[in-house]
């Protein structure tokens, strides 16, 4: 319960100290996160290609907000349905490999799905990607205002987290760490491996889909880059950095990784530098991400108590 | 034939390392825009194509001495982060050091202008690559088919425990690799500079095609890759007769459907 | 648990960025959204000086206020633009906005425009912001693609009358096809035959495929459509493979003098150019501009940043008519607004902001006829026929 009243207050202050969209933004990402973490932290698989989903949710959700004029909760759970659905494709030809392939098919896989939509211009716009999505009103509330959405936004954050966490605390998220910790075993326990590598593709995937489809309302455009293979390595890199091993690592990394690539871009473009190197940093010194450098340091401060 | 050369290189650091190269494709840009400074400062394109990957490979060595030879038991996602954030950092660089700008680069006055080949007018300089890349694969696997060294390599990619049991520093072995690797892709960019001009994106795309080379031809395997290699660039320039556009898609296309009926790539083993 | 929590407050406290630093209520703040980085890179910087000059020449101030003039790099991206220029608007409060050079991106930034109600200055090759996408905030300051490709097809055809096979070589994006479709219907009324269209993504660089398939189809004449490095790279492979100069190659929206000097005079042989701004063009405006920024800069200036100097110079003299410095205010003066200037005589179309002005056409010469290193290209004609009725997508400019 701390952890949830410390969140609510983050949710409550964040737009004080920046801007709603900004925020809005970090939520969104940090549902990103939550999905990826259940196949990075608790299934250990590397997924490298997780903005197939998200892409492929925005595009559609966003096409049909645009030329359909569908409702929110009906965008929502065609994102999080077409996210799924593109999991499942992807988790099928990926869930029989493991180890590096496993990493290239899900990157090469991405790409494909990249190009199919940089092609469709007819469709998706291709490069100038698909502008115009609009944010219509839900129960009366006009979301065209930043807050109004970041009030949904968080409220959905919120929600996600609360799935999330019931779905890694119910049997399904032991038998993954099962399977992450030593599949051999797993699968004499009688646990078809591949099968439940699939349902975690398919759960990470409709999250990452439903946080597609808020991102496109939020910007008002689905971008190419929201499939391509850049977005899928910052969600990794911020779930990483954020600590992979939590349930809440994704959370922080969304926020140092969002705080960070908006403050830092307006000061110097060669920001991506900095990332990079914080990038190296982590993965030499801090491998458990920011979870860890921070009890760490409060190891450290209690014995020097 | 470049397709083979990329591909090469990276199916040894991944083979031999375990480790994904994300900074693969950085690499290759830093081969093409060593090279161009070179040529500027000596002002001979053949020294620049000598030297460039030269430097790429001590920057592998340099990589590989500061920062990869901790991870070999940290996990694939680490090393991923690391090469990534590595890609970032070279790319930075590039726009540091050589500005955002794309450059231009003019093959050398030989090799400029084109052949006529009766069915085609096709451009000298690119004939030369073909037979560059072509010796420089051909040469890569003689040394690994022939020579000891080349030995002991494809040995560690069979079975690193063994062949340290064996007495074979291990560590100087992974060295090795990833120098060799980075020396590729190196020489990969520099050859290509004139081509396609240069640009600091110009690893990214790249990058995505050794990927599939790889998965393609097999993990591991090295003469997998340098035949996915060639049926990659073949793949393409086909569809690019017909459908131009789709001319990058069907690489990705190729791979799916083939990893789809034989997970384990063309030849892989594993 | 704890230490988590603990974390979590301070990752929020750490994100209390110091009070937002707002524009004084003087200051009018004025957005360039130029590339620094992505495929047009080289161009943002270009863009830059054009605007920054043309707000010096009034010394930062317009009605006596002092003009704040910040610049944001929009990546050439559709996302990393429309976030950076809502960040403009809502952090800094810009209220005028200038760019991006890629025609898809605007389309975007287009929108971001409408919604946050501010003034939007554009100049590329689609026609969708005067067109089936116009509305009442945006301005576009190219020639109309169909103007341009008038310009372009119907000289070209008076000086190659037996070229009538045609190949196109289109970037793959809106501005590509905005330009292709007039090509195209300038094309039928000379009985042209399009043996071929290639589209070719933004940023291509290798385009040996694209030229092989070109020479295949042999064509009378390959006419590409593309911008910046594009172009380069495309004319260089063609003149690689042989095509040019025996057959003639057409630059149809070119950035002028910036392409052109990355080529070699060889390569020029035998070139066509369509541009929007070319440096020798004759107006007291234009001459005092090409002194000024080749003392500057060292080199004249091309499309880029005499773009982005006209657009600031008009959108100032909006500002002068309206006397005011309110965006509705501007907008109004705006619409059917007349202005002597860099080019001459240009109009703004109220009921579609189409900036209505000539577009020019070069012949490239040959290394014998340069008379001096930057002496490339000679005017040889100019078009300023706008889009007929017809073909005017847009039907209404709507309201504020």
């Amino acid at each position: 319960m701390r952890a949830l009243t410390l969140l609510i207050a983050a949710i409550v202050l964040l737009p004080l100290a920046v801007r709603p969209a900004i925020a809005s933004e970090i939520w969104i990402f940090a549902i990103f996160g939550l999905g990826l973490n259940l196949l990075l932290g608790y299934t250990g698989l590397l997924s490298f290609g997780q903005s197939t989903f998200f892409g492929s949710a925005a595009y559609v959700a966003g096409y049909l907000l645009k030329y359909y004029a569908i409702g929110i909760p009906l965008a929502l759970g065609v994102g999080a349905g077409i996210g799924a659905l593109s999991a499942l494709l992807v988790g099928y030809l990926c869930v029989q490999r493991s180890g590096l392939y496993f990493i290239m098919l899900t990157f090469a896989l991405n790409q494909l799905f990249y190009f199919i939509a940089y092609q469709w211009t007819s469709v998706t716009g291709g490069e100038d990607g698909m502008p115009g999505i609009p944010r219509p009103a839900l129960f009366g509330v006009d979301l065209r205002d930043a807050l109004h959405y970041y009030v949904l936004v968080s409220a959905l954050f919120l929600l996600a987290l609360w799935l999330m966490k019931r779905i890694v605390e119910s049997p399904l998220g032991s038998i993954l760490q099962a399977i992450r910790e030593n599949e051999v075993r797993a699968d004499a326990l009688g646990y078809n491996a591949p099968r439940f590598r699939l349902a975690a593709f398919v759960i990470g995937g409709a999250f990452s889909g439903a946080a597609g489809v808020l991102y496109a309302m939020l910007f008002g455009i689905v971008p190419l880059e929201a499939i391509g293979f850049v977005f899928s390595g910052n969600v990794v890199f911020a779930t990483l950095i954020g600590g992979s091993g939590s349930l809440y690592g994704p959370i922080i990394g969304s926020f140092v990784f969002i705080w960070l690539s908006e403050s830092m871009s307006v000061m110097w473009a060669r920001w991506p530098l900095l990332l990079g190197v914080a990038f190296v940093i982590v993965v030499l010194f801090f491998r458990g991400g920011v979870v860890e450098a921070w009890s760490r340091i409060w190891r450290f401060s209690k014995r020097t108590a | 034939m470049l397709y083979a050369l990329m591909g090469l290189g990276l199916s040894l650091i991944t083979g031999v390392l375990n480790i994904p190269n994300f900074a693969h494709g950085a690499l290759f840009a830093v081969g093409a825009y060593f090279l161009v400074s070179v040529v500027g400062l000596l002002g001979n394109f053949w020294l620049g194509l000598l030297i460039a990957p030269i430097g790429v490979a001590i920057l592998g060595l340099l990589i590989e001495f500061a920062g990869i030879r901790r991870l070999y038991a940290a996990g694939h996602d680490y090393q991923l982060l690391f090469t990534f954030g590595l890609a970032l950092i070279l790319n930075e660089l590039i726009i540091v050091i050589w500005g955002p700008v794309g450059i231009s680069h003019l093959p050398p006055a030989i090799l400029r202008g084109g052949v006529d080949l009766g069915f085609t007018f096709y451009p000298k300089y690119r004939l030369f690559v073909m037979a560059m890349a072509g010796l420089l694969v051909v040469a890569t696997w003689l040394f690994l088919e022939k020579t000891r060294y080349g030995a002991i390599m494809r040995a560690g990619i069979e079975n690193k425990e063994m062949v340290s049991l064996l007495g074979i520093d291990i560590h100087k072995l992974f060295t090795l690799a990833f120098a060799l690797g980075a020396y590729l892709a190196g020489i990969a960019g520099a050859l290509t500079a004139p081509i396609r001009g240069l640009s600091p994106g110009m690893g990214v795309d790249m990058l995505g095609i050794a990927f599939v080379v790889v998965a393609l031809g097999g993990l591991g395997n090295l003469l997998g890759a340098i035949a996915a290699g060639l049926i990659i660039g073949i793949a393409q320039a086909v569809v690019a007769a017909y459908w131009t556009e789709a001319s990058t898609a069907v690489i990705f296309a190729v791979m799916a459907a083939v990893l789809l009926v034989r997970p384990q790539g063309l030849f892989g083993i594993r | 648990m704890k230490r988590r929590e603990i974390l979590k407050i301070g990752a929020a406290a750490a994100l209390g960025f110091p009070a937002i630093v707002r524009a004084q209520p003087k200051e009018v703040v004025m957005l360039g959204l130029w590339d620094q980085t992505g495929a047009f890179a080289d161009v943002g910087p270009l863009n830059d000086r054009g605007m920054r000059m043309a707000l010096e020449e009034r010394g930062m101030k317009i009605l006596g206020r002092p003009i704040k003039y910040i610049t944001r790099d929009g990546a050439t991206q559709a996302g990393t633009s429309t976030r950076r220029a809502e960040e403009a608007i809502d952090g800094e409060g810009a209220r005028f906005m200038i760019g991006p050079w890629s025609s898809g991106v605007a389309l975007a930034v287009s929108e971001v425009a409408k919604r946050k109600k501010v003034l939007h200055f554009f100049s590329g090759g689609t026609e969708d912001i005067s067109g089936a996408r116009c509305h009442r905030y945006s301005f576009q300051w190219a020639a109309s693609p169909y103007t341009a490709a008038k310009t372009v097809v119907d000289n070209f055809m008076k000086a190659n009358p037996k070229a009538k096979r045609w190949h196109l070589l289109v970037a793959d994006y809106a501005f590509g096809w905005s330009v292709e479709k007039y090509i195209k219907e300038v094309g039928k009324t000379h009985g042209l035959e399009f043996v071929g269209a290639d589209r070719h993504p933004l940023g291509e660089r290798e385009f040996s495929n694209y030229v092989q398939k070109a020479a295949a189809n042999k064509p009378d004449v390959v006419a590409m459509i593309n911008f910046g490095g594009d172009a380069v790279a495309g004319a260089r492979e063609i003149f690689n493979f042989g095509l040019t100069p025996k057959i003639p190659l057409i630059m149809s929206w070119s950035s002028g003098v910036e392409e052109l000097i990355q080529l070699s005079p060889e390569i020029r042989e035998n070139m066509w150019v369509g541009t929007n701004f070319y440096y020798t063009v004759d107006t007291p405006v234009a001459k005092a501009f090409v002194k000024n920024y080749r003392a500057k800069f060292g080199t004249p200036p091309g499309y880029a940043p005499s773009a982005a100097y006209s657009m600031t110079r008009l959108m100032l003299a909006g500002f002068d008519k309206a006397k005011s410095t309110e965006v509705q205010d501007v907008i109004k003066a705006l619409e059917g607004i007349d202005v002597n200037d860099l080019l001459g005589k240009m109009h703004v179309d109220a009921a579609t902001h189409q900036t209505l002005r000539p577009y020019f056409f070069l012949r490239c010469k040959t290394k014998s006829q340069m008379k001096e290193e930057l002496d490339l290209a000679t005017v040889i004609a100019t078009g300023d026929t706008p889009l007929p009725k017809e073909y005017a997508a847009c039907k209404d400019i709507g309201g504020f």
